[in-house]
């Protein structure tokens, strides 16, 4: 009987050590924010109606589904573009995605910050065509992170569908093309309903990348333009308040998971064969 | 008592359905023994139970006297031929080979020497220092069994080790693989779903069932007396009809047809059946003698040295194989003859 | 294969959107004026010196590189085994198990950190740096879970059957037949928990203190106060280090291993 117990013994240490310094520490910030004297959903009820924090949630959702919108828009024909490409061609766009992706998001957010700042690249530009006078503000706004963002997740994106569009034969695009369909007709019809599954996998990251960020929108909203992330480390360090931070974690928590379901109950509508797992 | 002995073994996964039920064995030094059966009959459990990869529930299991139920696989010295072969991908022929031995803190020169005498069997001299992704199947198939046999096991295992071959190398390979097994005499257990496989390469043959040996035999007795309606399916028999008993060798169709065998029957077994092949499609021959039953043919098809025929009977529809000396139309009326040493009672 | 023009420009255009800011980097590193312009004026390599005359540069490069490399080391001892045991092994519970091991990445890191620094540091009076390092932990072990997890799975299992008739114990048979055979996947877990570890930041940004700050967070921390193209040479020093890992990724497992 001993030999049945071995499984169980070497999952063991990974499984204590999760449990003591990822879910113990979990609870022990998220447990004190249900209790004031007995059980209360006060802090959340509290979070929920204050107009400053409810306006900071929403900007967070909001930036995440715009960011995750342009990344599809960008993604998907350019990993098509990649997954039809002749093999070494395609090894090559690979690497040249994937590097941003392996390069450090300070660098990546301070690159906006070179080009978007007042004596950015933007800005010099179009004051040195006459175009405009004064420097446009554009800098720590929202379009600022929700650009910095974009260029964050888009390789995640394009790698994600590329994954799943190199799998989808060319026979099939052959096959619909012989049925009557044109390029654009066949790509529509076949080759996006087939890519959904990707879609969803890399829209999950990118959303749930983007509302949980932290870098970007310290580096380009600014004071202004708080998100979520950015709000708790505020909470929890600049005003010290812990309870509060601890009930953005949760929220945090909360909504990443939502979302995953979310996306996974509409992949399952759209994808008849079968669940999507991120 | 036998080399090898396997007792009452029951082998249940889910304490519902057992996967073995109550499995008895025997098997003769030297004998090559197939378990032959279809996917899920239990064969492969059978095997994995003599390898000690697998548990037994119930029961023992003995070799050459002493009780090994409890030994575990990497006590037992039994060599094992794999399905996918198994080869380790990160070593050469050679030592792929030499492995087994490595593990027993044998001598470097004993092991070369070894290693070189069972290549050499095996007729893989040359390739010794290749890696095992740079053999053709037929290849990778010897290295297999030479890794098994080098460690000079008390029992040889081999899993479906030709079904990844193609048709013409299986051939090969089965009359290879008795040819090594005869001449280093090792007792040896081999499992098939292909019967023609299994006859050709077998000293005996237990054909399985559900979890059960429905017959344990020679292969040619399994060929001409199978025991049970099922073996007599799974081995070519197409052609069954229920039988009233009469007196021994003697019965009656549902028709009022009396059909006599001569071949072994048992008092309880109800159930005629013949091999397409056995019976003839006879002029001159009056209806309602013994053994006779007049039809019509139905369908015919073309096999190459013969035509099928698809015959609706009294007796239910029967195929006939027959030569192309004369050829029948659909429609056509006809009486065949079931001879009496050909009808078997199942 | 036929290419329509309209698509071959977009993704020429996605790709300049890629690459054009991190060329700008990488020419305002050469600028000598004390803060950021482009196009520069003038060519200096000064830059460059000054990031490694840069004490906290110098010293968190030095935190980080050890964090990131035990905190995949500590992941890939407890990661490896437990990935085995998950692929080879009829567990309870075995999807939820797994979903456990890779939950590190659902939790936002920002709130890995905080909740580590609360339990941790302040509850439970552990260094900074345990933290830091426990953080990174976390961090990791998704991908050697996955990684190494699929490597297993891809490998035949009859190879482990095979070896115990041979007389291995399971032990034996895991040293010498599996682990050699997954050794690409142990690498490329390593080089992706290393390089995510490397360059993340929520999880790092509760757990810092004095001596104890990560490679990103200071510059983080300096590009809060200063606007001069020693953070661009430290960007581009960054990137190099990108290239040389990708190339190495390339050359022993190539890059398609983990992407």
């Amino acid at each position: 009987m001993t030999q049945r117990r071995i499984p169980y013994l070497i999952l063991a240490p990974g499984l204590i050590l999760l449990i003591l310094f990822l879910v113990l520490p979990l609870i022990s910030i998220i447990f004190p924010t249900f209790f004031d004297g007995g059980f209360t959903l006060a802090h959340y009820i509290s979070f929920f109606m204050d107009d400053y924090n409810v306006g900071i949630f929403w900007r967070t959702i909001k930036i995440s589904l715009i960011v995750t919108l342009v990344c599809v828009l960008l993604g998907v024909p350019t990993a098509y573009y990649i997954s039809q490409s002749p093999k070494k061609w395609r090894g090559l766009l690979m690497s040249l995605t994937l590097f941003p992706l392996l390069t450090n998001s300070v660098v990546r957010s301070f690159a906006w910050i070179t080009i978007l700042g007042q004596g950015g690249v933007v800005n010099n530009t179009l004051m040195g065509l006459g175009v405009i006078s004064e420097p446009l503000t554009l800098l720590y706004t929202e379009f600022a992170i929700i650009i910095g963002s974009v260029y964050l997740f888009l390789p995640l994106m394009i790698i994600t569908l590329v994954g799943i569009l190199e799998n989808i034969e060319t026979e099939i695009m052959e096959a619909a093309e012989t049925l009557g369909a044109n390029r654009l007709i066949a790509f529509v019809k076949v080759v996006l309903p087939l890519s959904v599954p990707g879609i969803i996998v890399g829209s999950i990251l990118v959303f749930t990348g983007t509302m949980t960020a932290y870098t970007t929108p310290q580096l380009l909203g600014g004071n202004r333009n708080i998100m979520l992330a950015t709000f708790l480390y505020q909470n929890a360090t600049a005003l010290g308040n812990w309870q509060g931070a601890s009930v953005i974690a949760l929220v945090m928590i909360v909504a990443t998971l939502v979302v995953m379901k979310l996306f996974n109950v509409v992949a399952g509508r759209m994808d008849k064969r079968g669940e999507v797992s991120a | 008592m036998s080399y090898v002995e396997l007792k009452d073994i029951r082998v249940s996964y889910d304490h519902k359905n057992d996967i073995l039920k109550d499995l008895n064995l025997s098997i003769e030094k030297g004998e090559l023994v197939s378990l032959l059966g279809p996917s899920g009959c239990g064969k492969t459990t059978t095997l994995r139970v003599i390898a000690g990869l697998i548990n037994p529930n119930d029961g023992e299991f003995l070799v050459d006297s002493q009780n090994l139920t409890k030994v575990p696989v990497h006590k037992r010295k039994f060599g094992m031929v794999f399905q996918s072969y198994a080869l380790f991908p990160h070593l050469t022929i050679r030592e792929n080979v030499a492995f087994g031995l490595k593990l027993r803190k044998e001598k470097k020169n004993v092991i070369d020497q070894k290693v070189k005498d069972i290549l050499a069997i095996t007729g893989l001299e040359e390739l010794g220092d290749r890696y095992p992704k740079q053999l053709s199947g037929g290849q990778r198939q010897r290295v297999a069994l030479a890794r098994a046999l080098v460690i000079e096991p008390k029992l040889l295992l081999l899993d479906e080790p030709l079904s990844n071959l193609d048709a013409k190398l299986r051939v090969a390979m089965r009359i290879e693989i008795k040819r090594i097994q005869s001449q280093l005499g090792i007792t040896s257990v081999f499992v098939t779903h292909d019967q023609e496989e299994c006859f050709s390469i077998s000293d005996k043959v237990a054909v399985m069932n559900k979890g059960i040996i429905e017959q344990f035999d020679t292969p040619e007795e399994i060929y001409k007396n199978p025991k049970t309606e099922f073996v007599a399916r799974f081995i070519g028999f197409e052609n069954f009809f229920q039988l009233t008993r009469v007196e021994e060798g003697k019965y009656k169709a549902g028709d009022g047809t009396i059909f006599l065998s001569t071949r072994q029957w048992e008092t309880d077994k109800r159930t005629g059946t013949i091999r397409p092949d056995d019976i003839d499609i006879v002029t001159g021959t009056e209806p309602n003698e013994n053994n006779t039953v007049s039809g019509t043919v139905k369908v015919r098809t073309f096999l190459g040295k013969s035509y099928q025929y698809e015959i609706e009977t009294p007796i239910g529809a029967l195929l006939v194989n027959e030569s192309d000396d004369v050829i029948y139309q659909v429609g056509d009326s006809v009486t065949l003859s079931i001879p009496a040493h050909k009808l078997i009672i199942v | 294969m036929r290419k329509q023009i309209g698509l071959k420009i977009f993704a020429g255009l996605v790709f300049a959107f890629l690459f054009v800011p991190l060329l700008i980097i990488v020419v305002t590193s050469f600028g000598t004026n004390s803060t950021i312009q482009f196009p520069i004026q003038g060519f200096t390599l000064d830059w460059y010196g000054k990031v490694f005359e840069n004490q906290s540069f110098v010293n968190s490069f030095l935190l980080s590189l050890q964090i990131a490399f035990w905190g995949t080391v500590l992941a890939l001892l407890v990661g490896v085994p437990a990935a085995y045991s998950l692929a080879r092994h009829s567990i309870f519970g075995r999807n939820w198990i797994k979903s456990f091991f890779l939950s590190p990445t659902i939790v936002p890191g920002l709130v890995v950190g905080y909740s580590l620094y609360q339990f941790i540091v302040i509850q439970l009076q552990f260094p900074l740096i345990q933290g830091l390092l426990l953080g990174h932990f976390l961090i990791c072990l998704p991908y050697v879970i996955r990684v190494v997890g699929s490597t297993i799975e891809q490998l035949d299992g009859s190879i482990e059957e095979v070896s115990w008739t041979l007389g291995c114990t399971k032990l034996q048979a895991f040293m010498k037949v599996v682990l050699p055979n997954i050794t690409s996947g142990i690498f490329a877990s390593f080089m992706l928990a290393f390089i995510n570890s490397f360059n993340n930041i929520p999880v790092s940004q509760f757990l810092s203190g004095p001596g104890v700050t990560m490679l990103p967070t200071s510059l983080m921390n300096y590009i809060e106060y200063n606007y001069d193209p020693s953070v661009s040479a430290l960007s581009v020093i960054l990137m190099l280090g990108t290239v040389v890992l990708m190339f190495v990724i390339e050359k022993t497992l190539g890059l398609a291993s983990i992407s």
